[in-house]
């Protein structure tokens, strides 16, 4: 799916007039509010200056109408929920973005160049996101109190990734091209996790079930089990799956085997946790 | 995951036969924890005191707390979280592998006599200070800790408590707790109580710079938070209430001086097990209570305006999913 390509119609085209000095609620940026509204209408949707109810045309300059394409330009490191629940349409981001990108989204694409804050995609059901940047914490995770984090979808964050990546997650795939910080896929029911570039400690601790794949080597938690050293079959499937996004897994026997080691323990949980070794992949 | 299973200090007191002290030093931090409350009393169901009581301590290194306690356990630094889930899977019968036992410092023989000890105690009460929650892992060493609580009572009665320090903070949770159903981490900017730890706590929100005004009662964080915190404490307009001058009255533009809390002012606070307790002051001073100050500002508020257009209401975030 290009993102080009996804309709005729020309974008609208957001251009960040001055930074937000608090952070800056703005749930109303998703295509499903802008495809409908005209531009003075999109100018004057209600935005949140910390408790302050202000017009978009605060902050942003607005280009263009009555599209699901969204572009933003500009350091958006203090506007937090955009694409909140979208559920089609597209949304691109030239510069930083703040907190909860994409959260709850159902469908549509998201793609950022530029690093990202915490809670990307969170609890998403639906949907793609891609950020070219580095991405805080709780990527795709459950909110605080919530039993389930993303339930379906991708996530492909091509930098560093915070604590906390794939909390609770409960289907989907979240990709961390760099490298991640503690408690990958805590408490994780479902879903999968790659770890281009492997992680710090305490990945997958608590995981229920769910599949948590490293390409480097990488600490495990004390409650993981040696199970058995091969190549799965269906790591062709995924490697196929993420291909379109330039992303390859190593599968073949001739290039190594994955290590796969089950847990966790004191759950007791039957998550899978795949280790590679062998030559290292060419990503 | 969720919910604290505890109880008040009363409790342990009556019937605790199985202590144990994880990350604290409560012989020079909470001095008069052990002979009022935990290992010393006797009572109606321990009535032989000290000798029908088990006390364990871990900790990473030997503290003043050891003499007091039966079995002392060193953890190697930064493997709490670690130690704390293999005695999950053990209590569960779950093998883990000696190699992987030994990562955390401790021997087979010392844990598996451990989860006996917990097993067959009548009342287990397990007690965790700062060195458990405010190292690597953070909330989630404690949360490990409050799990292992929570199932520990499939085999018998377990609780869990943090040893919390400083005056009253307990009180700061329990009150934000009833009021707001939150403890700490909340934005009231859509006019109704948000919960998000790590976006809305005090010292994240510093970091990032995302707040444009501080306002400090009986606290000092010019003193324990990161520099980034402290230099955005220094840009924006601080207003500290406190009755000595600490370091944050010294970056802070206006300084109140207030009464002390069960000295010169009466109030409500609340013990570590959440137990309210009310202090009479014993002296007079010339200065306000915090209460009083904070019932003029709050006064001056309501004289201004309402902050939202005539008409307006603040839109809850979670109507639109």
């Amino acid at each position: 799916m290009n993102i080009a390509a996804a309709t005729e119609s020309p974008p609208v085209t957001f251009r960040l007039r001055r930074p937000p000095t608090v952070p800056l609620e703005a749930e109303t940026l998703t295509p499903d509010v802008i495809e409908r509204l005209s531009n003075a209408e999109i100018r004057s949707l209600i935005v949140y200056h910390g408790k302050r109810q202000l017009p978009l045309s605060e902050f942003f300059d607005v280009e263009g109408e009555r599209s699901d394409r969204l572009e933003l330009h500009g350091d958006l490191n203090k506007v937090r929920w955009i694409g909140r629940a979208m559920s089609h349409g597209s949304i691109t981001v030239h510069g930083r973005v703040g907190m909860h990108l994409g959260a709850y989204m159902r469908g549509g694409e998201i793609e950022v160049h530029g690093d990202a804050g915490d809670w990307v995609g969170a609890e998403m059901k639906h949907g793609f996101i891609r950020v070219r940047g580095n991405a805080g914490g709780q990527v795709g995770a459950a909110y605080r109190g919530s039993l389930a984090g993303m339930k379906n979808g991708l996530i492909i964050i091509d930098g560093t990734a915070g604590l906390e990546v794939g909390m609770r997650m409960r289907r989907g795939t979240i990709v961390i091209g760099g490298r991640a910080k503690d408690f990958v896929g805590l408490q994780m029911k479902g879903g999968t996790i790659v770890l281009l570039e492997g992680a710090e400690i305490r990945a997958g601790a608590w995981m229920n079930r769910g599949t948590i794949i490293s390409l480097q080597p990488i600490q495990l938690m004390p409650t993981f089990a040696f199970a058995a050293a091969y190549n799965p079959m269906f790591m062709h499937i995924l490697s196929r799956h993420l291909q379109p996004h330039g992303i390859a897994l190593p599968c073949a026997a001739s290039e190594g085997s994955f290590q796969l080691f089950s847990g966790d323990l004191a759950v007791p949980g039957k998550g899978e946790l795949f280790v590679w070794e062998g030559q290292s992949p060419a990503i | 995951m969720g919910g604290k299973v505890t109880c008040t200090l009363g409790e342990v007191k009556q019937r605790a036969d199985f202590i144990i002290y994880w990350g604290g030093n409560p012989a020079e931090c909470h001095p008069r924890h052990f002979t009022k409350y935990t290992i010393m009393q006797k009572s109606k169901f321990l009535p032989r005191g000290r000798k029908d009581r088990t006390m364990v301590l871990v900790d990473i290194r030997e503290t003043k707390s050891v003499k007091a306690a039966d079995i002392f356990l060193q953890v190697r630094p930064g493997r709490d979280f670690e130690l704390i889930t293999i005695l999950r899977a053990m209590i569960k019968d779950q093998h883990v592998a000696d190699e992987q036992l030994a990562e955390t410092g401790l021997a087979r023989d010392v844990l598996e006599d451990l989860v006996a000890r917990m097993k067959s105690a009548k009342f287990g009460c397990m007690f965790f200070g700062m060195g458990l929650s405010m190292t690597r892992g953070k909330h989630m060493n404690s949360a490990a800790l409050l799990t292992l609580a929570a199932e520990m009572n499939a085999f018998t009665k377990f609780v869990a408590m943090p040893m919390r320090g400083h005056g009253n903070v307990t009180g700061a949770d329990v009150i934000m707790r009833w009021q707001t159903g939150y403890p700490f981490g909340i934005t009231f900017n859509r006019g109704y109580p948000r919960y998000n730890p790590g976006e809305f706590s005090t010292v994240d929100v510093l970091v990032r710079g995302d707040c444009d005004a501080a306002f400090i009662i009986g606290a000092d964080p010019g003193a324990t938070m990161p520099q980034p915190a402290i230099d955005h404490l220094k840009r924006i307009p601080t207003i500290v209430l406190d009755p000595h001058v600490t370091h944050t009255s010294r970056l802070a533009r206006v300084h109140i001086t207030t009464a002390p809390q069960g000295i010169a002012a009466p109030g409500t606070a609340y013990r570590m097990d959440e137990l309210p307790l009310p202090l009479k002051p014993a002296l007079k001073s010339p200065y306000p209570t915090d209460e009083e100050v904070v019932r003029r500002i709050n006064a001056a508020i309501a004289d201004k305006p309402f902050w939202l257009p005539e008409g307006s209401q603040p839109q809850m975030l979670t109507a639109q999913v």
